[in-house]
């Protein structure tokens, strides 16, 4: 495979302020995209993995029960799972079973399977600073093997400062579609993700090292920027993209 | 769509520590056997009655330079990578291709969080978290992935898959799909989970954790026992070097999208994990000799399963589960079955299902009860399907 075409993206930041500062275009939660009966019990993460997926679908044009996804998160269900921990360590704390089930860093990429009726697979994965760099080479690695398009969902809700003093913050969620080698009309074409030392603002280098998974932030900024010459863009600390088109 | 076929990938090592054993040998020996390894809880107290594949000879030391990752987990990692030569196969691939060409991929549900637990216990007593906790390298799924790479010295990619009880099967799917797009020449994939309260007490919640020894597929099942371990597989780009050894053909993945806790009942997903792998190695049901079945002895997800068998095998082959020995390894469960697969290709023999007296008379296909010693299979399907639907199917084939 030469390259892989980037078909739609969105992204989704609650805090009205932080999303201001974005070098791109970013929107609230949108509540409406989580069937209602899942709606009450939806932890931030998914409701940041859904709203941005669903965006991205609709940028693309591309429904959702067809895509294969990946979703990527540093921390995943990280306050259904601090709120397991406390209880845990309580003389007589009590563990709700939907609560465990839906601790898992899978929870997002399952229900979404479920509301879109998507039968094909769906994966989750974390990879720390890397995990966008490592998700996007994972969406490389599917579209070489089986040809195709899917679905790449990032995300991450804050994590408790006392997890990670200086880390976790802001809540952040976006989505691409992409599809395998050269598509006419799409918004830029990727080349292979490979390693190479970051190029990157000052002021974005610090929100990156508060919030690991932006590390989306110089990607999506060239997919909302209608320029057409080659560039190389970092999408972690130790990984690169060029991108063109 | 017309799926392509991907090429297979030699397993050129493997290496498993479990609660059968520190090593395959000793997880051989247990299969052989047929004799459960679960006993009582041993690492923490849990309120209800239970017991579990606990690994409980003592685990090696984290080096003081990596001591920011020490958790049970990476101990049990880092056992098995000290056992039968297996991080000398590592250090060999890693002097052939080079530290940047060699790729990890960890398949974890629970990573570190055994020791978070220990770290929320002393936030509940202190009011803040112990000094030495440090969440990124011990409670992320990623965290034991990278202790293995700074521990091996590798620099290729390293990500963890985290799909609850189908992450390791999956992660050896990531690690073909690297050395296929040649990303990488050699990737160590690792299924490693521990023992945590979060997930026995979880479970219990659920309802499906089993009081007694575990019995996949028979009648009077009573629920899941959970288990832990750390499985280890190093796959490389095939060569004449290593003809000799077993291959990874494929592996097979779907979502049922029917229900975040219980599989879809009559099997479609398992069916189709199963008919992908097949696919992608371009091979037919009649080829396969015997399915390692997921089998957790959970009600619904045995008949799912059973279910997807007849479905897609007019004939189905034999079939066992090996939970009852040694326990639901979760989120390591698809490595170290595996591992367990890769044993019966290469020293010939069926596993049993330990635990199993009288099949469920709706399992309609041929469970082993005591493994065979007269059969070697050639190619095998192993199963692992975890919550969400999220189902995957490794096959494999003998040199």
């Amino acid at each position: 495979m030469e390259c892989m075409s980037l078909l739609g993206f969105g992204a989704c930041a609650p805090d009205a302020e932080f999303r201001a500062s974005l070098p791109f275009p970013a929107f609230d939660i949108n509540r409406q995209t989580i069937p209602p009966l899942l709606r009450r019990r939806s932890s931030q993460a998914m409701q940041l993995a859904f709203s941005a997926a669903a965006a991205a679908c609709e940028h693309a044009q591309r429904s959702p029960a067809t895509l294969p996804s990946i979703f990527a998160s540093v921390a995943g269900e990280i306050k259904t799972t601090d709120l397991l921990c406390t209880e845990l360590v309580k003389p007589e704390g009590v563990m709700s079973p939907s609560a465990f089930h839906n601790s898992v860093q899978n929870t997002a990429a399952a229900y979404w399977s479920i509301a879109q009726l998507c039968t094909q697979p769906a994966s989750a994965l974390a990879a720390g600073s890397d995990t966008f760099a490592m998700a996007l080479l994972e969406v490389w690695c599917q579209l070489a093997c089986q040809g195709g398009e899917l679905l790449l969902v990032c995300y991450d809700e804050p994590w408790p400062e006392y997890l990670d003093p200086g880390c976790g913050e802001s809540a952040f969620g976006c989505a691409l579609v992409l599809a395998a080698g050269m598509v006419e009309g799409s918004i830029m074409q990727l080349g292979r993700p490979q390693t190479g030392a970051p190029t990157l603002p000052p002021a974005w280098a610090a929100l990156i090292a508060k919030m690991p998974i932006l590390a989306a932030m110089p990607l999506l900024e060239r997919a909302a920027r209608a320029e057409n010459h080659p560039q190389v863009v970092s999408v972690s600390p130790a990984w690169q993209v060029e991108v063109s088109g | 769509m017309t799926i392509p076929q991907i090429p297979p990938v030699s397993v050129t090592a493997y290496q498993c520590v479990s609660a059968a054993g520190d090593d395959v040998e000793a997880l051989y020996s247990s299969l052989i056997d047929n004799r459960s390894c679960l006993k009582l809880l041993q690492l923490f107290d849990i309120p209800f009655e239970t017991v579990v594949g606990e690994v409980t000879s003592p685990l090696p030391e984290i080096r003081p330079s990596l001591k920011a990752y020490d958790c049970r987990n990476a101990r049990l990692a880092l056992k098995a990578l000290s056992q039968g030569g297996f991080r000398a196969e590592v250090e060999r691939a890693i002097a052939r291709y080079g530290a940047a060409r060699v790729g990890l991929i960890l398949g974890t549900s629970t990573s570190g969080i055994y020791d978070s637990e220990n770290a929320y216990a002393r936030l509940r007593q202190d009011g803040v978290m112990p000094g030495d906790f440090h969440f990124l390298q011990v409670q992320t799924a990623q965290a034991t992935a990278e202790f293995l790479r700074l521990e091996l010295g590798l620099h290729g990619p390293c990500y963890a898959i985290s799909t609850a009880c189908s992450s390791s099967a999956k992660a050896l799917a990531a690690a073909q799909r690297l050395i296929a797009t040649d990303c990488c020449d050699a990737v160590l994939v690792a299924g490693v989970d521990s023992l945590c309260r979060l997930t026995l007490r979880g479970f219990n919640s659920l309802q499906l954790i089993s009081p007694q020894a575990c019995r996949p597929m028979d009648a009077e099942r009573q629920g899941i026992n959970i288990g832990e371990g750390a499985a280890l597989l190093l796959l490389e780009k095939q060569s004449s070097d290593n003809a000799g050894r077993p291959r990874l053909l494929a592996v097979g993945e779907s979502s049922d999208a029917h229900h975040m806790s219980a599989p879809h009942p009559d099997g479609v997903g398992a069916a189709t994990a199963m008919a992908q792998a097949l696919r992608l190695a371009g091979r037919q049901v009649g080829e396969v000799d015997y399915i390692n079945l997921h089998a957790t002895a959970s009600t619904l997800n045995d008949l799912s399963e059973a279910r997807a068998v007849v479905s897609l095998f007019p004939n189905p082959p034999p079939c066992s589960g090996v939970k009852g020995l040694l326990g639901h390894t979760l989120g390591a469960a698809g490595a170290v079955e595996t591992v367990v697969s890769l044993l019966a290709l290469e020293r010939g023999f069926l596993p049993g299902t330990c635990g199993l007296k009288r099949p469920d008379p709706e399992c309609l296909f041929p469970v082993v009860a005591a493994p065979n010693l007269e059969f070697s299979p050639r190619l095998i399907l192993s199963n692992a399907f975890g919550f969400g639907g999220n189902n995957a199917s490794v096959l494999l084939e003998a040199a």
